[in-house]
């Protein structure tokens, strides 16, 4: 018993913290009740057949879905390609394009969403789901560029040159060996970036219009207005399909890994 | 293909991203902060802000929920840091996955988890009302305390992601030869441990005040209209009051501010005597 002592019990105390919001939104959604309570009560699904009414959800879901697919997509293309770029070549200025890569991680996501509207609706496409996408594409990259870099940053160069050597088309190489190589890092990017992009509320704040709100956007403005068991219920479908993208990541790359947590030193 | 060409070819589509959804669109946004209602030049916009206390008590209470955001995610973040670096290997990955995946999932949803447990009628009211311990519901949510909790749960990952960093790195045969060398747990906290965690508790308390300074959704969730931050108030100008110039120039002063305050503070903490320990 001497691992347990002060800092295991404020270890597990903040575990429960902060795991405590969906411990207590899960059981509220199966309320029986009208209104939100802990502990619920009773059972029913009456919250989740609830959901089916309500179009701005269903809709805004699949706005979500396939913004989040989408600049998964494209985010990791334009990411990957810019990082073998930067990993590559020494070149003039790659050091200046690296910084700038990484930059919209560093800018606060509400200054991102205001120039971008601002920006958008100069060029007419402010409130339009081309804007949206574009916006969630610049949040992503960040972290494809950084998660294919550090990929790269332990490629063996020989395993290509061995390609060559055995007469491949660099193509084929690319798509047998280097492609294959990266491929953790490649789609922890992907993943990432869907999550990202599934999530962000502040960006898209400034970028929505009526009929291409996302899912986070409609649960916040819902919820500055009524708070009800069916935002639990909306919540809870969003926290089971996010977790199904968690347990993806830690089985692809590795939660430790991916947020630099790797040490050797045990 | 030339080298120039494959590295064009390579940067350009993220390139052209980058530069029509965030640099032009932000340099624009710069011009427009410097522009009265005539779109003349005119610094009236962050005048205002000097001169209306209405906004410096906004920037100070902006200020002051960060502070003890960092505070909180700190003081609870600092013994899960070195529970991690103490743990081993099975231990060590539950509990980076129990801290870590909370942060992937929306904001959103974990504050209304928040609105549910601290709300009037919510779990802890509900509890400390049935054991006798209060006769009144607390106000938890709807004021400060209700964003600062919010805000240390947004952002307690990554203050524990960069302690933790920085404690893996310490050599655990130091602690055993302060062990060794006669020093109690508490003396070995204090001379080993603290001071070669530094670093992490400077990246880390700058990292989530940069955070808190800037976050929009839990002081609107958590706060209510009586709370209101920069953010919000930069919000309020662009989307309601259609105040573009005053928006942006509101969003600058805070981004400046941040910059100002963790310049200082790093300065301040990144001594001589720390650089020549910590030079890497």
């Amino acid at each position: 018993m001497k691992k347990l002592n002060i800092t295991g019990l404020i270890t597990f105390l903040v575990l429960l913290l902060v795991n405590l919001p969906f411990l207590v939104i899960i059981p509220s959604s199966f309320t029986a009740a009208g209104y939100l309570a802990f502990p619920p009560e009773g059972f029913s699904w009456q919250w989740y057949t609830m959901i089916l009414d309500r179009p701005e959800f269903i809709d805004s879901f699949w706005t979500s879905l396939k913004l989040a697919a989408i600049t998964a997509v494209l985010a990791t293309f334009l990411g990957t390609l810019a990082a073998f770029a930067l990993s590559k070549y020494k070149f003039k200025g790659s050091g200046a394009i690296n910084a700038l890569m990484l930059s919209p991680l560093t800018v606060p996501s509400l200054i991102i969403g205001i120039s971008a509207l601002l920006f958008f609706t100069r060029i007419g496409i402010a409130g339009t789901f081309t804007g949206l996408l574009l916006a969630h594409i610049l949040i992503s990259i960040p972290y494809v560029v950084r998660l294919v870099l550090t990929g790269l940053s332990s490629f063996d160069y020989t395993l290509e040159k061995a390609g060559y050597m055995l007469g491949a088309h660099p193509f084929r190489v690319f798509w047998d060996i280097t492609l294959p190589l990266l491929r953790p890092a490649i789609v922890s990017g992907m993943i990432f970036s869907f999550l990202t992009s599934f999530d962000n509320v502040t960006v898209s704040l400034f970028l929505v219009a009526p009929d291409t709100t996302t899912l986070p956007l409609a649960i916040f403005t819902y919820m500055q207005e009524t708070l009800d068991p069916l935002v639990a219920s909306i919540s809870s479908v969003v926290i089971l399909l996010s977790l199904v993208f968690i347990v993806l990541l830690e089985k692809v790359y590795g939660l430790e890994r991916l947020f630099g947590l790797n040490s050797q030193s045990h | 293909m030339s080298k120039r060409l494959s590295i064009t070819l390579l940067t350009a589509p993220a390139m052209i991203v980058l530069l029509g959804v965030f640099l032009i669109p932000m340099l624009l946004m710069l011009l427009l902060s410097f522009q009265d209602e005539n779109q003349a030049f005119s610094l009236e916009n962050y005048s205002l802000f000097v001169q209306d206390p209405f906004y410096l008590q906004i920037l100070w209470r902006t200020i002051r929920v960060s502070l003890w955001t960092v505070l909180a995610t700190l003081v609870l973040g600092y013994p899960v840091a070195m529970y991690m670096a103490q743990a081993t290997g099975k231990m060590r990955g539950i509990v980076t996955m129990l801290i870590l995946a909370p942060h992937l999932i929306s904001v959103v949803i974990r504050n209304f988890g928040w609105v549910v447990v601290l709300g009037e009628k919510g779990w802890i009211n509900e509890m400390l009302l049935a054991l006798g311990i209060i006769e009144q519901p607390l106000r938890l949510l709807y004021n400060e305390l209700g964003v600062v909790i919010g805000l240390t749960d947004s952002f307690i990952a990554y203050m524990v992601l960069a302690l933790a960093t920085s404690m893996y790195a310490i050599d655990p045969s130091l602690n055993k030869a302060a062990a060794i060398l006669g020093a109690s747990r508490v003396r070995t906290f204090f001379s080993v441990t603290l001071p070669l965690s530094l670093p992490g508790i400077v990246a880390g308390t700058t990292l989530v005040f940069s955070l808190s300074m800037s976050a929009f959704v839990t002081p609107a969730l958590m706060g209510g209209t009586s709370v209101k931050v920069m953010p919000v108030i930069a919000y309020e100008q662009i989307m309601s009051t259609l105040n573009w110039p005053l928006g942006a120039a509101l969003s600058f002063l805070l981004l400046a501010s941040t910059i100002v305050l963790v310049t200082l503070y790093t300065k301040l903490v990144e001594t001589k005597r720390y650089k020549e320990v910590f030079a890497s």
